[in-house]
């Protein structure tokens, strides 16, 4: 019993892997629940169509949290990314060229909130909420406003590497989306930029006196943030083949979720990758599950906001050692009671 | 030179540029005589589909007439919009566009008191009868589609397409506005009457920003029923990524009968390919154009309030073609 306790409990300590469980006794009640929707392959299809654009954003904001900042202006990239990589199409640049200025757009972004942040110690709230306001306001601006259709792009190269379906079915996003919180993963755990960015997120002064550019570092990862939120504004706009000047306005608290559900602290100085991305998945699949289920109405908002607490409450639980504390009440409730004189 | 110093010469240069910008963008004035002021709730969010023909309409009404306009956007939020007509009255405008979304309790007292201070209030897209009624003379009109009779009208026209008694539908829209579902609701009302059994699905607020998020919404509620014959929605962006929906789920064209509103670029091509059999025209530009001029005639030759009647049909694969390159204008 004290094997099972501690094997559950070291269980609990391998990254992402107690938000997994989450997502997978989430998706298994869905099932239960609704087996023509959740045993059939479109469901996860769809999910693979829309949540990688979120998956991607967390998995940046993961970073900037865990440097003990916040970036508010990832919606605004989304937008502005999208835009410029739409109106190069429709002006007649190839595809990979419109990529490219989306995403050196939002560097461009991320390096400015980097100064503001790490050089003119603005704090990263207000200085990237302003951002968002500003850069919002620019992409309204110089699109006048109009939405701008891209269906043509479907047949070229870019979108078909980028947001294309193999075998006919699999959206290539969901790859992308895979293959950066990989290289994420490595940077935060395994990469000298990552450890600098824990180290600050846990005290940027014991940081600096340990040698670390706290300043260079934190303009980098503001950067590195913009050109994730690019990139993010490409594969949304890639995918729906159309630019909304709204588009990522509804983003920005799904994402935070996601980067909390999956177990990053707020307080900084740790973030947890893996735990991200199966949090981008819960969250990005909580409506439709819910909707799945047949409940309609005015209940859908309620029941989804019920199973995030639930999920939130046993991330927690399991990411804070609850699993041990569980274990131990199960082995206790196991052992046989004793009749008579016993101790 | 020291970090204090930089800070304090940058933030007197953002300061510089950003008070700099707003002189440019105020506008020139008319030479002789006071412009015409105009605040105007123009609804959702700059550019989106349900807005931005009336932006135009109303920039156009603007320049024709040689009127100073502010635009208001309130993401179709109640509360935003009463904040912003209090914004409005406390800059003493010469007319005020609101629109009835915070209903006629919240309104009432607000252009009681406009109307005494000698600002001209008309409204656009959303009625309010009785201050209509009250103000029509002091200039108070309407420009707007009878939401109600438009949603039933789209969904007769969705009726028209194929849909027989006993079919399944959806409409999904807004649900917990209530001044945002009086159109479903009239969507509702004609897919009832035909004998169909309809459900109702609520869009979150998420989903009404973004709405390629409604994707795997649909795709689910599709899966969970898949004997679905319609899906009716009056939320102008969901309606252009219905087709997305559609494919996503399986569907080929004219599998699942379609009826939404306003007419942006990927609505268009849906119409062209089949996925939606048709769309809700209130013709947004008039929407933004005459309420700016009512206030104008009103202002110069004491017009009384005009009720202009925007939601003339629908639009459907048979009568997009001749309309499609004043949509990618932004003009319809």
């Amino acid at each position: 019993m004290k094997r099972e306790g501690s094997l559950l409990a070291s269980l609990g300590r391998v990254e992402g892997l107690p938000t997994a469980a989450v997502l997978v006794l989430l998706y298994l009640v869905f099932i239960v629940l609704t087996p023509q929707v959740f045993l059939g392959y479109r469901i996860y299809m769809s999910f693979f169509q829309t949540i990688p654009p979120q998956l991607v954003l967390a998995l940046g904001l993961t970073l900037v949290i865990t440097a003990g900042e916040i970036d508010l202006s990832f919606p605004a990239v989304v937008a502005l990314s999208g835009f410029f990589f739409a109106w190069c199409f429709k002006h007649g640049l190839p595809p990979w060229c419109g990529f490219l200025v989306g995403l050196a757009s939002g560097g461009l972004v991320g390096y400015i909130n980097g100064v503001l942040v790490a050089r003119l110690r603005v704090p990263s709230i207000m200085a990237t909420l302003a951002s968002q306001f500003f850069w919002y306001g620019v992409t309204i601006l110089i699109a006048g406003g109009l939405q701008l259709d891209i269906a043509a792009v479907i047949p070229s190269l870019e979108h078909r590497v980028f947001t294309g379906r193999i075998f006919g079915v699999l959206p290539t996003q969901a790859l992308w989306a895979a293959g950066l919180a990989v290289v994420m993963w490595f940077v935060l755990n395994r990469h000298r930029f990552g450890e600098a960015i824990m180290f600050i997120g846990d005290n940027a002064e014991v940081a600096r006196v340990m040698g670390i550019n706290v300043e260079k570092t934190r303009v980098t990862l503001f950067t590195l943030m913009g050109l994730i939120a690019g990139f993010a504004g490409l594969l949304l706009t890639s995918e729906i083949n159309v630019f909304y000047p709204t588009q990522g306005q509804g983003m920005l608290l799904p994402v935070m979720a996601a980067v909390f559900v999956g177990g990053t602290s707020i307080a900084g100085g740790s973030g947890l990758v893996a735990g991200t991305f199966f949090g981008a998945y819960i969250i990005g699949s909580l409506e439709a599950g819910v909707v799945a289920t047949g409940i309609g109405g005015y209940w859908v908002q309620l029941v989804e906001g019920v199973v995030m607490a639930a999920v939130v409450i046993l991330n927690i639980v399991i990411n804070e050692g609850g699993i041990s504390v569980l274990s131990g009440a199960v082995r206790k409730w196991s052992v046989p009671v004793r009749s008579g004189s016993g101790h | 030179m020291s970090i204090s110093i930089k800070r304090t010469l940058t933030v007197l240069v953002v300061l510089g540029l950003a008070l700099s910008s707003l002189a440019w963008a105020g506008g020139t004035k008319e030479a002789g005589g006071k412009q015409i002021v105009v605040y105007m709730q123009m609804g959702g969010t700059a550019g989106d589909a349900s807005t931005l023909a009336r932006t135009n309409g109303a920039r156009a009404a603007a320049a024709a007439n040689g009127v100073k306009l502010i635009e208001q956007y309130s993401k179709w939020d109640p509360q935003t919009m009463i904040d912003q007509f209090k914004q409005a009255m406390a800059a003493k405008p010469d007319g005020i566009v609101i629109m009835g979304h915070p209903g006629e309790a919240a309104f009432a007292a607000l252009v009681d008191q406009a109307e005494a201070e000698g600002i001209i209030v008309t409204s656009g897209n959303n009625p309010l009868p009785n201050i209509e009624a009250k103000y029509q003379d002091k200039g108070f009109g309407y420009a707007g589609a009878d939401l109600y009779d438009g949603g039933f009208l789209t969904g007769q026209a969705m009726v028209k397409a194929g849909l027989k008694a006993g079919d399944e539908a959806l409409v999904y829209d807004i649900w917990h506005q209530e001044g945002r579902s009086r159109s479903s609701q009239g969507v509702y009302d004609a897919l009832t009457k035909a004998g169909l059994k309809v459900d109702k699905l609520d869009v979150s607020t998420e989903v009404d920003s973004d709405t390629s998020l409604a994707i795997p919404i649909l795709t689910a509620y599709l899966q969970k029923h898949p004997n679905l014959k319609a899906i009716g929605t009056q939320h102008g962006n969901i309606t252009a990524n219905l087709p997305k929906v559609l494919q996503a789920a399986g569907k080929k064209p004219g599998d699942v009968i379609c009826g939404g509103i306003d007419l942006s670029p990927a609505t268009i091509a849906g119409i062209e390919q089949g996925w939606m059999s048709a769309s809700f025209d209130q013709v947004l530009y008039l929407q933004g154009y005459v309420p700016v001029s009512q206030i104008v005639m009103t202002k110069l030759y004491k017009i009384p309030g005009l009720h202009v009647n925007t939601g003339v049909g629908t639009v459907t694969p048979q009568n997009i073609a001749e309309i499609k390159p004043l949509i990618e204008k932004g003009v319809r």
